[in-house]
C-alpha cells in the first residue's frame, strides 16, 4: 500500500496564530511533532483533505501547481496574517479529477491564481511542513453534499492513484471534533472545550481511535456528530478510514484541546 | 449635521453569474452573456440608485460567516483580486472599494448598546468576500460610493432561525441608529437569494440559458408567493411566513441580511418594486427595491412604527 503515514489535525488557525496561549501553543506543539513523524515517513505527496474548503458543484482537486499569497482568516484576522506557498503534485491531482466519475462523483480541478485557499489547508500545511517540493500537496474540496461513504471512496482512489504512479503518500483529514464555540469574547487564556459533554464525546472519540476499535467508530460517529455537532460530520475521519481500506491498527494522540471552545486533535495513525 | 436617511433598501442577489455574464473589465473570465433578465433587472436598479445620490452604500453578506458576533470591515481601503470558491471559472474579479468606516464604527456601538457583540475587522489584508463584491458590483459598477460591509453572524444556522433572526433584527435597528446618528443619506443591500435549491452540475457552457431553469417548483411556487407579497408591500404577511420560506425553499434569507434590511427600513408596509426574477443554477434570484424617499419615509428623526419582534 502506497501510504506511509496518516494524520487528523485541526483546522482552526488560533494554534498557528497565537501559540502563546498555552492550549493553542500545545496544539501547535503537537503538530510539530506530527509534522516531524510525516517527515519520517518520506512520502512523495501528501493527501490533504480539509473540512473548511466547500464546494457544492462537483469535487474540487487543488490543479495550481504553486498557490502563493497572504490569507487572512474570515473570524480572526486581528491574530495576523498566513502568508503560504504552497505547491501542488499535479499530476497526481489530475489522475484523481479523471478518476472520480469512476466512483460515481463529477469533479474538477482548480488551477487559478489567487484561488481561495481555505484557512485549514494552509495551516495545516505550515505545522507539518508540507506543501513544499519535496512533499508536494493534492487536496480534496469538501462537498457538502458528500457524505462519509463517498468521501471514504474519494480517498481510496487517491490512493489508487497514487499507488497506480508508484508514489509513497501521507495521508491527511484537516479539522476539528466538537464544533461547538464560545459566541462572546473570552479570555483566551481560559479557553476551554465548551461543554462537559461535548468534552466526553471528544475523548471517547479518540479513546476509540487509539484502540483502532473501526466497528464502533464507525457505529458512534454519526451520534458523535448529532450530540456534539462534530464539525462537518467528522468527515476528515472518514478520508483517514478510506485512505486507510477502512481499518488501522491503533493511533497516538499527539495533542487534544480547545480552539475558542471547540475541540481539537492531533492524531497520528499506526499503520 | 444633516439628519441621516435612509433612501431604500435593495434586495440585491449575489451570484457571480451575473457579473461573468456582463463581461465587465475587472472579470477575468469571458462569457457570451446569459442570465440577461437579471442583468437587465440590475440595470433599471442602477437608475434608480443613481437617482438617489446616497452618501453610502451597506451591504450584508452570507459569505463573510462569523462565529463570534457581528464583524464590519473598518478599513478605509481594501482592493485584491477576488476568486470565488465555488465559481473560479467565472468569477475572478479586481475590486477596490473605500469604506466608510465612521459609519461602521456606528453601527458597532449601535449594536453593542443593543447587547449584540460586534467586532471592527481592522486587518489592510483582508479578503472581502465575493458575496459583497458580487452584490456592489451589479448595484453600483462605478465603485464610487463608500461601502459599509457587515458580516452574516451564523446563528441562524448554529442556533435556529429564530434566535438568529432576531439578532439580524438588532442589528438592523443598531444600524438605523448609526445612520441616524451620522447623518448619511444611506442605502441598504440585501445580499440574498430566496429559493437556494440548485443543480449540483455545471453545463458545459455556464451560460447556456437552455439549460436554466428553477431547481424545484416548489421552490418557484415559494418565491412568487413571496415576492407577490412584497409587491403589495405586506411586509407583516412576509415576515409571518418567512420561517416556513426558509425551511421549505432553503432560502438564503435564513443568513439574516433580509431581516437586517427591514428591521433597518422600520419594515415598512410599502411595495416592493420587482425589477426583475431569474434563476441561477436552479436558484430563484429577485431584485427587488423599496424607495422610502418617494414614500415620505426615508427620514430618520423618529423611532420606526415598529413590527416588534417578527421572529417573536
Amino acid at each position: 500500500m502506497p501510504v506511509v503515514s496518516a494524520f487528523l489535525v485541526p483546522g482552526s488557525p488560533l494554534p498557528r496564530l497565537k501559540p502563546e496561549v498555552l492550549p493553542w501553543g500545545r496544539l501547535a506543539a503537537a503538530c510539530q511533532r506530527a509534522g516531524r513523524a510525516l517527515a519520517a515517513s518520506r512520502p512523495d505527496a501528501v493527501l490533504v483533505y480539509s473540512t473548511q474548503w466547500f464546494a457544492v458543484l462537483d469535487q474540487q482537486w487543488l490543479t495550481h501547481r504553486r498557490s502563493r499569497g497572504v490569507h487572512v482568516d474570515e473570524n480572526w484576522y486581528e491574530h495576523g496574517d498566513l502568508p503560504y506557498d504552497l505547491h501542488a503534485d499535479t499530476e497526481l491531482a489530475h489522475a484523481c479529477v479523471a478518476a472520480s466519475p469512476r466512483i460515481g462523483v463529477q469533479a474538477r480541478g482548480v488551477n487559478y491564481e489567487a484561488f481561495p485557499i481555505d484557512t485549514g489547508t494552509i495551516v495545516a500545511s505550515q505545522a507539518l511542513e508540507v506543501g513544499t517540493p519535496e512533499r508536494p500537496l493534492v487536496v480534496a474540496s469538501n462537498n457538502l453534499y458528500h457524505d462519509a461513504a463517498t468521501t471514504e471512496k474519494l480517498a481510496a482512489m487517491a490512493v489508487a492513484c497514487a499507488d497506480e504512479q508508484g508514489k509513497r503518500v501521507a495521508v491527511v483529514g484537516v479539522g476539528g471534533l466538537s464544533g461547538s464555540q464560545f459566541r462572546t469574547e473570552i479570555d483566551v487564556r481560559t479557553d476551554r472545550i465548551a461543554s462537559p459533554d461535548d468534552d466526553k464525546w471528544n475523548q471517547r472519540i479518540l479513546q476509540l481511535v487509539e484502540s483502532g476499535d473501526v466497528a464502533q467508530l464507525r457505529a458512534l460517529v454519526p451520534d458523535f456528530a448529532r450530540e456534539a455537532r462534530a464539525d462537518m460530520g467528522f468527515k476528515h475521519f472518514y478520508w483517514i478510514l478510506g485512505a486507510l481500506k477502512g481499518r488501522f491498527p491503533g493511533a497516538r494522540v499527539h495533542g487534544y484541546g480547545p480552539a475558542y471552545g471547540s475541540g481539537a486533535a492531533v492524531v497520528e495513525f499506526t499503520l | 449635521m444633516a439628519q441621516g436617511e435612509i433612501l431604500a433598501g435593495f434586495l440585491a442577489p449575489h451570484p457571480p453569474h451575473l457579473v461573468y455574464g456582463e463581461n465587465p473589465e475587472q472579470n477575468e473570465p469571458r462569457s457570451q452573456g446569459g442570465w440577461e433578465p437579471l442583468r437587465w433587472a440590475y440595470e433599471r436598479a442602477r437608475a434608480d440608485l443613481e437617482a438617489l445620490k446616497p452618501d453610502v452604500l451597506l451591504v450584508h453578506s452570507p459569505h463573510w460567516i462569523t462565529s463570534v458576533g457581528h464583524h464590519l470591515l473598518g478599513v478605509r481601503t481594501l482592493s485584491g483580486k477576488s476568486v470565488d470558491p465555488i465559481f473560479p471559472n467565472l468569477f475572478r474579479y479586481r475590486f477596490s472599494l473605500d469604506v466608510d468606516v465612521e459609519l461602521a464604527e456606528a453601527c458597532a456601538e449601535e449594536g453593542r448598546k443593543l447587547g449584540l457583540v460586534t467586532k471592527m475587522m481592522r486587518n489592510p489584508n483582508f479578503r472581502v468576500d465575493y458575496g459583497t463584491i458580487t452584490c456592489l458590483h451589479m448595484i453600483r459598477p462605478q465603485w464610487d460610493i463608500p461601502v459599509v460591509g457587515l458580516s452574516a453572524n451564523n446563528t441562524p444556522y448554529y442556533l435556529n432561525t429564530k434566535e438568529g433572526l432576531s439578532e439580524m433584527d438588532l442589528l438592523g435597528k443598531a444600524t438605523r441608529e448609526a445612520i441616524r446618528r451620522t447623518g448619511r443619506r444611506a442605502v441598504l443591500l440585501a445580499s440574498n437569494t430566496l429559493s437556494h435549491w440548485h443543480f449540483h452540475e455545471e453545463p458545459a457552457i455556464p451560460e447556456d440559458m437552455s439549460k436554466e431553469h428553477p431547481q424545484t417548483y416548489e421552490g418557484y411556487k415559494w418565491d412568487m408567493r413571496m415576492i407577490e407579497l412584497m409587491r403589495k408591500g405586506r411586509t407583516r404577511e412576509v415576515f409571518k411566513l418567512l420561517p416556513q420560506f426558509i425551511e421549505e425553499a432553503f432560502a438564503e434569507v435564513k443568513s439574516g441580511a433580509f431581516t437586517w434590511m427591514f428591521s433597518a427600513m422600520g419594515y415598512p408596509e410599502i411595495p416592493g418594486e420587482l425589477y426583475g426574477y431569474g434563476t441561477v443554477i436552479g436558484t430563484g434570484n429577485a431584485v427587488m427595491g423599496w424607495n422610502l424617499q418617494r414614500e415620505g419615509l426615508s427620514t430618520l428623526g423618529r423611532e420606526p412604527a415598529s413590527l416588534a419582534r417578527l421572529t417573536d
